[in-house]
């Protein structure tokens, strides 16, 4: 059974991807049609990614659907061709419901199906499992009731369920915007869209507008003009805010420097831009790094999306057989991420003469980003959370637990979620992490370092463990401590 | 960081190390403790906290029981830092046989227990165990225990200790890797490490997996595994069981925290990467681990793992700890290799080792540990 650590073990296909968004699915759509075995494994039981979700099911359902179709408009329904692709590209074999709970560099991934799991194995693995929206740690943001965007969204497009009642939106980011035109389509005002960006911004972003940024940013302007013209009220230079309520959001506090208003709501949707979900990368020991204009982390690629290993050990050896591709890799958005999924595929089709013409493409879909991340800076995680303001939700561990520690001169991460269980909660860390890290770095000055990932990064059921297929069986074989101690029968038999 | 010229040198800050230098620096020797990392951040911090005497080896007994007065005196020992310790004794640990060879096999070690005149591991049967355990499998036959046994937070306690140690007066001073260890001219040892020269009577190396390679410095082989023990943390449940439930041939041992999560462990080794400090949970072998848990507790099967963590821990051949002088420097000591049951003995090894340290007379209780008990065998 023991094998050579040189010996590689079978592959399940050529190539497995991570996430069935845009670029995961351009990604295998590429890489099939040119033969190649290819598995995609997504979280959903719907290919589409976050943008995309539930498309496929909201085409089907024809004008039941159609007043959500219409308002989630032209940028939503521009999913349907590649997922058409995506679904009668032969070859693909395509995983739904599949959490994946560790990668390794050798190209194996741990995978969960209900109460199943196991692991495959290819030669490369591309992770495009997209990005997260970034947490915004404000006074009052776990009261229920209050929504970041992307819940928003979800909800309207996987679960037709419109908000109602009195809405209040604030942060920002194009995503923000999207959703105000969204909600005004479907007939719901928002009594409040409350920007933390300011027109300052947008003007100093100005230099960094390119041509192939026209079209998103006439897309933006565009809706924040239908926004003017239904008098939605829309101000901006937001400063902070603190959701008010005891059992439910009941109203907001509105921050525009001095100034303060209150604005009373049933719902507070948030958002404050996305960032690249980095779990899958870092718990396969790849390098990632701080990116001080995005304010998080990213994993460190070439523009074709190789990764690349973090110095010092790790469990498996050899090459690096990851890329990481989407908004996994940069954020770019669908346009972005469908063009780098396809640059990922030619790259490890090797393909003559495409190449250069796919990366040609990653770079133009990428321009309008420059100006985007300019013109809307991180607003409600700007200033770090204080007082009584959870930190962590899910173990509801707030920010004055952790600034005394960090006063008594704590500066590893992982020692401050050990001392006061921050980050050990069931989202893994996801939800509190950067906050944490960049508390830690405002006091030692370092750059925030993320905490130590070990599998599982996602909840695994002791069941499904149990009975992993496809373990490694050079990996597999049990060390243990045999520290039962050696009395009884043995001591007896020789005492007799 | 001042002085760099002391009475006692420590090698490595986790509770073994902080815990001799709390009672050498309450004696008023001057203490320095070295760390190359976070002091307690290795196997003190990060093990399962399990407080036992049950399965304990006969030649740990007595210093295992001298352990269980201190921590629960533990006051005495780190002051009002006591309370964020969860020192849980009298909740009992349990060992469970799930088939006959490890029933046959508690009935032999309660018999020897009764003969060597020990009473604190009862026996129980099938439906008692049934009792203390509620959702254990109907085909646990019965088993050991413990019941004045318990448990305590590790990193909480590790911290404890080395802040107490800090406030009896001891230098603890941390991201201090040691990187030569040296007789001088005038008998004293020299001590380099990467923040500059300490100079010391007495040095005592409590460097726990790396204790090999620090007596290695001075030409002394002792051998040592190093195993990177690993841990599993499932989500919160309603809290089912209050003793710590433990395995005799299968990898089961867990205990529900104050939170509620189920604290896993087993003794299953991910793997360790000593030189780089590091260690890697080995999910393919977490397997028996919670194999054995769902055979012991069939309900517990659809409880998420949400975590792992591993730790460095050093392994003797015989499974017990090196605590004693060097064979060759009597003024050199070697407490490490504690095989992963070390965590419950560090109060007792705190005040035994300061004590044969400041009298200089052989201690009766540290005798089953003498460091060359290997190289005399082989030369023997």
């Amino acid at each position: 059974m023991q094998l050579p650590l040189s010996a590689s073990l079978p592959t399940d296909a050529d190539v497995i991807i991570v996430g069935a968004g845009p670029a995961g699915m351009s990604a295998s759509i590429a890489l099939a049609q040119a033969g190649r075995k290819v598995i995609v494994l997504d979280m959903q039981a719907l290919p589409g990614g976050q943008i995309f979700r539930g498309l496929e099911a909201n085409l089907a359902a024809g004008c039941e659907t159609l007043e959500l179709m219409n308002a989630l408009g032209p940028t939503y329904a521009a999913g349907e061709a590649v997922i058409r692709a995506f679904r009668e590209t032969p070859g693909i074999d395509f995983r739904p419901r599949h959490t994946i709970w560790e990668v390794r560099r050798d190209g194996t991934i741990g995978w969960l199906q209900g109460n199943r799991a196991g692991y495959l194995r290819a030669d490369h693995v591309v992770l495009a499992n997209g990005a997260m929206e970034r947490p915004v740690p404000f006074p009052g943001w776990t009261l229920p009731g209050v929504m970041t965007a992307g819940a928003a969204q979800t909800l309207l497009k996987a679960g037709r369920m419109k908000p109602d009642g009195r809405v209040v939106l604030a942060g920002t980011g194009p995503l923000i915007l999207l959703l105000a035109e969204q909600l005004r389509r479907l007939g719901v005002r928002p009594v409040l869209l409350a920007r933390t960006d300011h027109l300052r911004d947008q003007l100093a972003a100005l230099p960094r507008l390119r041509f192939a940024a026209l079209g998103p940013v006439a897309k933006g302007l565009g809706w924040l003009a239908r926004l003017r013209l239904a008098r939605i009220p829309v101000r901006s230079g937001v400063t902070g805010i603190e959701a008010l309520g005891q059992e439910l959001v009941e109203g907001v506090r509105v921050w525009q420097g001095d100034r303060v208003r209150h604005v009373a709501c049933d719902l507070l949707i948030v958002h404050d831009g996305i960032v690249p979900s980095i779990d899958l990368a870092q718990g396969a020991g790849l390098r990632i790094g701080w990116n001080d204009a995005l304010q998080a982390w990213q994993p460190a690629t070439t523009e074709d999306g190789s990764a690349v290993l973090e110095d010092g050990a790790s469990l498996t050896g050899g090459p690096c057989r990851i890329l990481i591709s989407g908004d996994a890799r940069c954020i770019g958005g669908a346009d972005a991420a469908i063009a780098h999924g396809r640059h990922v595929a030619a790259v490890l089709l090797d393909a003559k003469g495409s190449g250069p013409q796919t990366l040609a493409k990653v770079r133009q879909s990428l321009v309008p980003r420059l100006f985007l991340e300019a013109a809307f800076p991180p607003g409600l995680s700007a200033d770090l959370p204080t007082g009584s303001t959870t930190v962590c939700r899910c173990e509801d561990i707030p920010a004055t637990a952790l600034q005394e520690l960090l006063r008594a001169g704590a500066t590893d991460i992982n020692h401050v979620r050990g001392l006061t269980r921050c980050g050990m909660g069931p989202c893994q860390g996801r939800n509190c992490a950067i906050t944490l890290a960049r508390m830690i770095a405002a006091e030692s000055g370092a750059k925030p370092v993320p905490f130590r990932a070990r599998p599982p990064v996602r909840p695994l059921p002791l069941q499904a463990l149990a009975a992993l297929a496809g373990v490694d069986p050079r990996l597999a074989e049990v060390v243990s401590l045999e520290d039962k101690p050696q009395v009884a029968v043995a001591v007896r038999s020789t005492d007799v | 960081m001042s002085d760099r010229s002391c009475d006692v040198l420590i090698i490595g800050g986790g509770l073994q190390g902080c815990a001799i230098a709390l009672h050498l620096a309450r004696a008023g020797r001057r203490v320095v403790v070295i760390d190359k990392g976070i002091a307690g951040r290795q196997a003190s911090g990060v093990n399962a906290g399990g407080l036992r005497l049950l399965l304990r080896d006969m030649r740990e007994y007595s210093l295992s029981r001298r352990a269980m007065e201190l921590w629960a005196d533990l006051p005495s020992q780190v002051g009002d830092a006591a309370s964020g310790c969860e020192v849980q004794l009298g909740t009992g640990q349990i060992a469970v046989a799930m088939d006959a060879a490890e029933w046959a096999w508690c009935q032999a070690r309660a018999d020897e227990m009764r003969r060597l005149g020990f009473h604190n591991e009862v026996l129980v049967d099938a439906p008692t165990i049934r009792t203390l355990l509620p959702g254990v499998s109907d085909r646990a036959l019965g088993g050991l225990v413990s019941q004045g046994d318990g448990h305590a937070n590790p990193a909480a306690s590790a911290s404890a200790f080395r802040d107490a140690t800090a406030v009896a007066g001891a230098q603890i001073i941390e991201h201090c890797a040691l990187q030569g260890l040296a007789r001088m001219a005038d008998g004293r040892w020299r001590i380099d490490t990467e923040q500059g020269q300490f100079t010391a009577l007495q040095v005592i190396n409590c460097a726990g997996a790396w204790g090999a390679e620090v007596a290695a410095m001075v030409g002394e082989v002792l051998p040592l595994d190093v195993l990177a023990l690993s841990m599993m943390v499932t989500s919160r449940v309603q809290p089912f069981v209050t003793p710590v439930v433990i395995g005799i041939d299968r990898p089961l041992s867990f205990k529900q925290s104050a939170a509620g999560s189920l604290v896993i462990g087993g003794g299953i080794a991910g793997k360790a990467c000593l030189q780089d400090s590091t260690s890697f949970t080995v999910m393919d072998r977490m397997m028996a681990s919670a194999a054995a848990t769902i055979e012991a507790f069939p309900a517990l099967a659809s409880i998420s793992i949400l975590r792992t963590w591993t730790g460095l821990e050093g392994k003797t051949p015989d499974g017990i700890p090196y605590i004693g002088p060097s064979t060759a420097h009597p003024d050199l000591w070697h407490v490490f290799g504690f095989c992963g049951h070390g965590f419950q003995l560090a109060p007792a090894v705190g005040e035994v080792v300061a004590r044969a340290l400041m009298t200089g007379k052989a201690e009766p209780m540290l005798a089953p540990f003498a460091v060359g008990r290997f190289t005399a065998r082989a030369a023997a």
